[in-house]
């Protein structure tokens, strides 16, 4: 054990001794031994339902299946993508009036912050989908569900940047204003850049939760990778097949997000340290 | 003076009647002071006395409550375009260095020409590799600070100054945050700068330094300048009983160390 990878558990016990590991192998066997007797548990529940009958799994044999799931997926993507970057945009903006001079940009931007932390994204969905074709605004069934999921996470988004923006040390903008640098220059070259870094893993995470509240896309009739699910479901009754498959390919993908922001945490953290 | 050298009655800062407050704590009272041209002052005195304040007063970046700061000729305005342009003429070296994390040396030297003076991106490369040169770190031009010592990033601070082309360069305690093997390094590129004719106020500790390098010792106390010699003057016969019982403590912390 090193220096750069001690965790937490070399923090707070010592290094096992003969009796703690007669213990630690103990609890190695009794909990596989559980582990195993759950999953046994519920395969056989399955089985009794008949939930593992072949019919309901051979849909995944056929080509026409996965293009659809496919589909559904590129559609999850498609929003997840287009709220991270509308959020992100509104994100900046907001964290900008209100970290910026003028008072009354302040308490606008904590104000549409607030709002936007404090109301369930759903409202939101509701709103677009119920409310505003009420007043004429008719939108498309793919903004439907993007405006109402980017605009939960924007405040989420403009909290994560300013608190990144607030930790960068106060040495850095008297150097750079003491070099003859504008205000402009002094935020967007020199505090905001650093600021960003800190909070990548941050921002990283809030991407997971965009991508996870994409599935309310079924509430607006948006062909994400859920409703497809749900038709599928609806088509083959392959309730347990189906919502197993969905949920890999969503574990997968967080996998492969948060996969990213480690990466690009371990790369930052050199350069973030030199700040102090 | 001290080093024989002839300094000019052109005045670079001039401080008039500078006064300022911390709350109800009267940190700066009635300052005047005035730096000629290729002029080191070196300003000492207890840890509170507002040497620091004065010193980072000097480019605003301390607010002030009354008073004129006066930059080869121009008056110091509150804010604006003026006030940058000012600034970017008086260059500044900070105890904890204060390079850019996320640059690399080079851009860290580079980036305050390109962006206030203008310059092309390959004159001012290479204008900061003779800079970073001169202080000897020009090895180091790809790294980024984090991977330099404490004396290697002050040096930069240095050049990152002198890249600005400065009228004089203001240095606030910049060796009391190295380690005590790294402050000779800091201290000879600063001792080079003011044989080579540049105009310095410095905030130090380092008393054998300010007994070589300065033009002018001014001790303060309290939030005001107590007293101002030449620094065989100061420190042979201080005036007041103040600056003796400071120079005293020094000597008694020297001898016990």
């Amino acid at each position: 054990m090193n220096g750069a990878h001690a965790s937490i558990r070399d923090v707070l016990y010592d290094a096992p001794g003969p009796k703690a590991k007669r213990r630690i192998a103990f609890v190695t066997v009794i909990s596989l031994l559980a582990l195993a007797a759950l999953l046994a548990a519920i395969v056989r529940r399955f089985y009794v339902t008949g939930q593992l009958d072949p019919k309901y799994w051979s849909i995944f044999l056929r080509y026409t299946t996965w293009r659809f799931i496919g589909r559904g997926l590129l559609g999850t993507l498609q929003v997840a993508a287009a709220s991270s970057v509308l959020a992100f945009a509104a994100g900046m903006l907001l964290m900008m009036a209100r970290v910026c001079r003028y008072r009354v940009l302040n308490a606008i931007a904590t104000f549409i912050i607030e709002l936007s932390r404090g109301i369930p994204t759903l409202l939101f969905i509701y709103f677009f989908f119920l409310l505003a074709p009420q007043f004429g605004l008719q939108l498309p069934s793919f903004w439907r569900i993007t405006l109402p999921v980017s605009i939960s996470a924007m405040g989420v988004t403009a909290e994560a940047l300013r608190s990144g923006v607030n930790a960068v040390p106060r040495g850095q903008t008297e150097a750079a204003v003491s070099l003859g640098m504008r205000s402009a220059s002094v935020f967007f070259k020199i505090v905001f850049p650093q600021g960003f870094r800190y909070v990548i893993p941050t921002l990283i995470s809030e991407m997971v939760i965009v991508f996870k509240d994409t599935t309310y896309a079924y509430v607006v009739n948006y062909a994400d990778l859920m409703q497809n699910a749900k038709v599928l479901i609806s088509n083959y009754d392959a309730l347990l097949a189906v919502y197993l498959v969905v949920a890999v390919i969503y574990i997968v993908i967080n996998y492969l997000i948060n996969k990213l922001a480690a990466t690009v945490e371990r790369r930052t953290r050199a350069a973030v340290a030199a700040a102090k | 003076m001290s080093n024989g050298k002839i300094i000019s009655q052109e005045p670079i800062i001039e401080l008039k009647h500078i006064d300022k407050h911390f709350g109800s704590l009267h940190v700066l009272k009635d300052i005047n002071l005035t730096v000629h041209k290729g002029e080191v002052v070196v300003i000492i005195g207890p840890s509170g006395s507002g040497k620091s304040t004065l010193c980072r007063t000097i480019n605003r970046l301390e607010t002030i409550d009354s008073g004129e700061i006066v930059i080869d000729g121009s008056v110091m305005p509150k804010e604006g375009k003026k006030l940058a342009e000012l600034r970017s003429q008086i260059g500044m070296v900070f105890q904890s260095f204060n390079l850019f994390a996320h640059k690399t040396i080079l851009d860290n030297v580079t980036i305050a020409p390109r962006d206030v003076l203008k310059k092309s991106k390959r004159e001012a490369e290479e204008e900061a590799m003779q800079l970073l040169k001169r202080v000897g770190v020009d090895s180091q031009a790809g790294k980024v600070p984090a991977q330099l010592s404490g004396g290697q990033q002050q040096r930069v601070a240095i050049a990152r100054s002198l890249a600005m082309h400065p009228k004089a360069i203001l240095f606030d305690e910049p060796t009391s945050a190295l380690d005590p093997e790294m402050i000779g390094e800091v201290l000879d590129v600063m001792t080079e700068l003011a044989r080579d004719g540049m105009t310095m106020v410095i905030v130090t500790h380092e008393m054998n330094f300010a007994r070589r390098v300065a033009d002018r010792v001014i001790f303060m106390d309290g939030g005001s300048i107590l007293e101002e010699a030449a620094p065989e003057e100061f420190f042979a016969a201080p005036k007041t009983q103040r600056a003796r019982d400071f120079l005293n403590s020094l000597g008694d912390r020297e001898s016990r160390s």
